[in-house]
């Protein structure tokens, strides 16, 4: 069964399975949450809120999601390309499609020795 | 509605892979942060030669017998004072202006110069902002603040680029990727080509509009156009949000470093040049306008604060 990342307001309920989940946005108090079928949904949560919802489904270990800097929240399954001079990830759905994030050269630079440290120990 | 009271204290320059920690981690590292793998992995060897030299200079203090100063009793012992180690303080970005006590509403102004450039900021006060299409009047006092928002286009005088006029879609487009929102009276800058709040905005009976995006999350954007005018930008800095202009005709580029070295977090482009009209009322609650104009064009579009 894949895990479902919920989140329940009054009158509104959202389901995403964690796996499809490509990344997710800061807009102000709002987040955006962005799939790879193309969809995207808008919700009225922080993305500090959203982080810390999704940090209760996975184990820091097992966990695809890393935060990077105050605007972006990225599934790692997704990362097609890291430009550190230029600021940018990008994330691909992996049918086609590629979508540039920005992100600042510090949080880049941790994410890939991390990307890479998790690469490594796989071999 | 957004949860109030929430602090979200993530810095941008900051990483974490999203997770609780895992058992294990738990019994070897309970309190350690989620840092990445690659550090952790050196951090039972760095306890262990912590622990090896805390014994061997226990071992050699111990062994140690005292030494007679013969200075003692006479002098005191020569103090070294050893320099305070560097520490690197990020400065506290403290708000522009001096937020009012009452509950006036006017228009704060705050000159500054930054990389040689000068800049007024604009920063409205107890006001509610919007966007309107036509321009405003100039006897209408309840208009603290106005400045000329999307651009028009020189062929048929549409808008360009996407915009909502409270909840209803007057033009589409995306030929500039910076954003303005304004939902439920709160304003957000952002720079994306792909904003929800455009749908947002039709649905809450907001405004959106395009401009020229100069600064994303603290990023420089650069634009293509490389002529000098004088500029002004929305700006998002530390939550506040304020309006900043050019007294004097800069590129592009140059302006958006200016903002970015301001500390703006999010900045678009608004309508510059010394035409572009606008007014606002200050502390003394005198209006005071800028630009010419207005020219009225049929779609000419102004971003407001109204008290």
């Amino acid at each position: 069964m894949p895990k479902f990342i919920t989140i329940s307001t009054k009158t509104e309920l959202l389901r995403i399975p964690s796996e499809i989940l490509m990344y997710v946005t800061s807009d102000g108090n709002y987040s955006a949450l962005y799939t790879q079928d193309g969809k995207s949904r808008l919700v009225s949560l922080q993305l500090g809120q959203i982080e810390d919802l999704i940090g209760e489904y996975f184990e820091e270990d097992q966990s695809p999601f890393a935060r990077l800097g105050k605007s972006l929240i990225v599934n790692k399954d997704f990362v097609f390309f890291i430009d550190i001079s230029k600021q940018t990830i990008t994330l691909s759905d992996w049918r086609g499609h590629y979508v540039d994030k920005t992100a600042s050269r510090q949080a880049l630079t941790g994410y890939k020795k991390a990307l890479e440290s998790d690469a490594y120990e796989r071999i | 509605m957004p949860m109030s009271g929430y602090k979200d204290n993530f810095r941008d320059d900051e990483f974490r892979i999203i997770g609780k920690p895992s058992v294990e981690q738990q019994l070897v590292e309970p309190s350690e942060p989620i840092e990445p793998r690659e550090r952790r992995k050196w951090l039972p060897w760095l306890l262990a030669t912590v622990a090896l030299l805390v014994l061997v200079l226990l071992a050699l203090i111990l062994s140690r017998r005292p030494k007679e100063d013969p200075l003692d009793g006479v002098f005191e012992p020569a103090e070294v004072v050893a320099p305070p180690p560097e520490t690197k303080v990020k400065p506290e970005l403290k708000l522009l202006g001096h937020e009012p006590d009452s509950t006036m509403s006017f228009t704060g102004k705050v000159d500054t110069v930054i990389n040689d450039i000068p800049l007024s900021i604009y920063i409205p006060y107890h006001a509610t902002p919007e966007l309107i299409v036509g321009a405003p009047d100039k006897n209408d006092e309840s208009i603290i603040f106005s400045a000329q928002a999307a651009d028009i286009r020189a062929d048929n005088y549409n808008i360009l680029g996407a915009f909502v006029l409270k909840g209803k879609p007057l033009a589409w487009g995306l030929s500039k990727k910076g954003y303005c929102a304004i939902i439920d009276g709160e304003i957000t800058v952002g720079v994306s080509e792909n904003s929800p709040l455009f749908e947002k905005a039709t649905e809450t009976e907001g405004y959106f509009f395009r401009q020229f995006g100069l600064v994303d999350n603290g990023v420089l954007v650069e634009n293509e156009l490389k002529n000098k005018s004088e500029r002004r930008a929305l700006c998002s800095r530390h939550g506040q949000i304020f309006i900043a202009f050019t007294n004097t005709p800069e590129s592009f580029h140059d302006f958006a470093q200016a903002l970015v070295d301001l500390g703006v977090d999010n900045a678009i482009y608004l309508v510059g040049s010394r035409f572009a009209f606008g007014s606002y009322i200050g502390p003394d609650g005198e209006r005071v306008n800028f630009g010419e104009g207005p020219h009225k064009y049929k779609n000419e579009n102004y971003l407001v604060w109204r008290r």
